[in-house]
This record gives structure tokens, sequence and C-alpha cells, in this order.
């Protein structure tokens, strides 16, 4: 993901919404929270926020990309890629 | 310096917890095989409601004449892979005895139906292209897009509705676009909507369908063909994907299809070019026992019939059953120490049925997985549904009112 870039703050605010129903932990959201160590996300819990994901922006995020999302803001930045390449 | 395994520490620690001493899934073992749908077991003999083994051809006579005979005219092992000196006449047989089952052109054997999925689904679909695939798929559908270049999505479990509007955002892409889903979904047994995915598949562009027909195959449509012979849309099914290691009774896998050059795939797919070839023996009793499945119609009246008594007798007692009739009964277990506890009492009744936990289950399910054999007898599976009563009214899972009632109705 590129670092310097951020994502839009809509982008964001909806992920935290979302990933507040997922938080386990109690941790506090942050763009840098990792899911997995942070959140304890495990591989299906993954699997079950990127679906809510999906249906709240209405978009298909491509499993290839979930190697390389750790953070709430890597998420976030290729959510605002998916929109844009779907020319919204 | 870490060892090695200490990755899965917390892992083997719950396990342990979960499981304790004592029999469980693990290490359970069939001392004796005493037919299709009996064993012993720690010295208990035991029914087998658990073996995929859906129309019992494990021992099949005129299979077990036919490997026979290939052992001795072609021995033991091919020792080599199907490009190299592994293709034997056989596979050539089987090859065209699989175009004959599923009136298609062309068909490739694999080693496994684990394989044909890794083989097919890592190289079909290019780095322009996109794979979207059911939720539900099975691992090695999974392990198989993870190797492809393509672009993965996922679509709702059984919801076509969903998978159309993923394919309206991909319309102006140019790439070619595969469907992957399954005739019948191993953990609960519920089957594909393969009318309504022919029908989304139709309305776009450079879109094809491939159907693992894994618990399918042998069990549904006139002719074993699987769900999409069931719902007449064999046409818009351009690959299926699936295994010798349940109705067929023996091991291996296979894909077919109609496209053509088809054959391309025997060049470069790795899960077929490097990998030895099936033995001889398989490969006979494989082609013999497609044979007995195309008119095996009897067979499959049977799986009907034993589906139907073993869902409404288990349902009957109270519980909760994950799917329709279908050949897999999925008892539903209300958390995993239960589904443990369960599976172990039956287990120690004679009954041997799976258990499947999350994450291999969908919903997070705690199964008690039973699949239906043609060769249960009505007996076998009313003792089958006995000792589920004994063992779910022991763990307080069902109240012996609501049993009684189920008894005089
Ligand atoms: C849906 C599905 N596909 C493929 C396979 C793999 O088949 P095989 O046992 O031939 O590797 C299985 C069986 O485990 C399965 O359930």
């Amino acid at each position: 993901m590129n670092a310097s870039a951020e994502p839009s703050p809509d982008t964001l605010a909806t992920l935290v919404k979302i990933l507040a129903g997922f938080n386990k932990t109690g941790t506090e959201l942050k763009p840098e929270t990792r899911f997995t160590e942070d959140l304890n996300f495990d591989s299906l819990v993954v699997m079950e926020f990127v679906a809510v994901v999906e249906d709240d922006f209405d978009i298909s995020v491509p499993l290839n990309i979930l190697p390389d999302v750790a953070t709430v803001k890597d998420l976030a930045l290729a959510i605002d890629k998916i929109l844009k390449d779907d020319g919204r | 310096m870490a060892n090695l395994f200490d990755r899965w520490a917390p892992l083997m620690a719950q396990r342990d917890a979960l499981f304790g001493d004592g029999i469980n899934p693990f290490n359970v073992v069939m001392d004796e095989v005493l037919s299709q749908t009996e064993a012993t077991i720690g010295g208990r003999h035991t029914i087998l409601v658990g073996t995929n083994n859906y129309l019992g051809l494990t021992f099949q006579p005129e299979a077990l004449k036919a490997a026979h005979d290939a052992l001795d005219a072609c021995g033991t092992g091919t020792t080599g892979s199907r490009m190299a000196n592994g293709t034997y006449y056989g596979h050539k047989d089987l090859e065209t005895a699989l175009c004959d089952f599923f009136q298609k052109k062309h068909a490739m054997v694999f080693s496994t139906g684990f394989l044909a999925n890794m083989g097919i689904l890592s190289t079909l679909m290019g780095p322009e292209d996109f794979i979207l695939m059911d939720a539900d798929c099975h691992a090695s559908i999974y392990d198989g897009v993870r190797g492809s270049s393509a672009q993965v999505i996922r679509f709702k479990h059984n919801d076509p509705a969903d998978l159309d509007k993923r394919l309206a955002r991909l319309a102006d892409k140019p790439g070619n676009k595969l469907i992957v889903v399954e005739g019948i979904y191993s953990m609960l047994g519920d089957k594909a909507p393969m009318a309504e995915f022919a029908a989304v598949k139709r309305k776009y562009e450079n879109v094809y369908l491939l159907s693992d027909e894994a618990h399918s195959m042998g069990v549904c449509g006139r002719y074993g063909r699987g769900v999409p012979e069931e719902a007449g849309v064999e046409d818009d099914v351009d690959f299926i994907v699936g295994t010798f290691s349940k109705s067929v009774g023996t091991v291996g896998g296979f894909c077919v299809s109609n496209l053509d050059n088809f054959d391309t795939l025997r060049l470069v797919t790795r899960a077929y070019i490097f990998t030895a070839s099936l033995p001889p023996s398989v490969v006979a009793s494989a082609t013999v026992n497609l044979e007995i499945i195309k008119n095996g119609g009897v067979l499959r009246k049977r799986i009907e019939r034993n589906s139907e008594q073993l869902h409404s007798g288990l349902a009957a007692l109270g519980l909760k059953i994950a799917s329709d009739v279908s050949p897999v009964v999925a008892v539903v277990a209300p958390d995993p120490v239960t589904a443990i506890a369960f599976w172990r009492g039956l287990i120690e009744a004679g009954v041997y049925v799976n258990l499947a936990l999350p994450p291999a289950t969908p919903f997070g399910y705690c199964l008690l997985r039973a699949s239906i054999c043609a060769a249960h007898t009505e007996e076998q599976l009313d003792r089958v549904i006995g000792i589920f009563a004994d063992v779910a009214t022991k763990l307080g899972l069902i109240d012996t009112d609501t049993q009684k009632v189920a008894a005089r109705a």
C-alpha cells in the first residue's frame, strides 16, 4: 500500500463504524489499528468482516488484495481505489 | 530458537482442552472393514454413516475384478506422471468413459479431486480475468484460486442475485470471468440453484461456469451426471470437476468440458504434469463403476429413500438439521463441547459420523455430519436413529416428551 496517501475521511469513518461490531478486544479503532495483531481477527472473522464491508460499500473486494491489507488505513485506501475503478 | 511448531501451540492447546483423553476424530482407526456400511473401530462393531460412499460401490464385484485384472496385467503403480511414462491404455479408456458418461468432448483425469481443483483453478484464468466463487466452496477451490493470477471475488453462498450484482460491476472489464460453484455442498448438504446461476451467466459476455460435482455425481440427475443434469442446464456448465473418492468408490479426480482446445490444459497444468498418475487398478475400478453409476437409477432411489428416513427420523427427535432432505444429514449441536460429547456418545454406541467444527463449517456450526449410502438398510438406519435419540437425550438436547409425541405421530 502507498504509505503516503491518505484515505477519504468518509471511507475511514464508515469502516470504523463497521469494525465496532467486530471489535471484541476493546482496542481503540484508529487508522493504524492492525486487524490480526490488535483486533485478533482470524481468517474466518476476516471473511465475515469483508462481506459486511462489501455490502456496505456495494463493492467486491478481491481476495487477492487481502494479504497486503494489515491496517484499517490499508483497507480504506483499497476501498477508495475500488470505488474509483468502478467510476464512483 | 523458537520451536518450529510453536506457531500452532494455541491450536494444539485448544484441541487438548476440547478432546482430552479417549477416542476422538483424529485417532479413529478402522481395524476391520466389514462392508461398505460396517467396520470394527476400537474393537466395536460400528455402523458407518459418514463415508461419502453414497452409492456403496467400494466392493462392487465387477470393479473388484477389473481392479484385480489390471493389477496383474500392469502392476501396482505407474511410477510416472500423465505427461511422462504414466499414461497407460487404462487412463485413456477412463477418459473416454468420462466423456461418454458426462456426454462431453473432453476429459482429463487427475490423481485426486483436490489436485483437479488445484490444477484447473490455478491455471485456467489469466491476469486480466476474474474468478467469482461461492463463499462456501471447498478448501481445494480456495487453494486453487490462490494460485491463480486472476482477481478472485467471492459471492454470497447460493445467491444468484449477489453473483449478478458482482458480474454487473465487471461488465465493462474486458477479461474473461469464471463462476465457480458446487452441486451439493459437503458440510450441510445444501444444493446450488444451478438453473438460476446458469440464467445469470447467460446475461453477460465472456462468462464461464464451473461446477464441482464431488457430492452430487452419481446422486443427482437421471443418469447421475449431477446437479447440472437435474436442473437441465448441462450446456451452460462449461467445466465439471469431480472426484472418484465418493460415489465412484475409489480415488482420483477429473475435469470434463465441451470447449475446443481443452487439451491445451494438459501442457500447462502443473498439478497434472508434476505428480504421478493413478495406479492401473484404481483406474480400472473407476471405469467399471462409471457404467454402474450411469445405469444406477435403482441405487439413486435407495439413496433418496434412505436420506428421507434418516432426515425425518432425526428431525422427529427435535434435532436441528442444517438443510432439506439430502444425502448429507448434518445435525447442528449448540457448541463444540456438546458436539464432541455427542460424537463420542455415538461412536461408543457403534455409530460413526463426521464431527465438523468451525472454521471448517459455515455459520460457525458444530456438526454431526452423516452421509447416506445406498447400501444402508432400513434396520441399520433405524438403529442409528435410536442411538442418536439415546445420546441426545443423555446430553439433554431433546426432551423425552417431544420424543414420545414424535414416536406416536
Ligand atoms: C467439494 C469437494 N471438492 C473436492 C474434494 C476433493 O476430492 P478428493 O478426495 O478426490 O481429493 C472434496 C472432498 O473432500 C470435496 O468435498
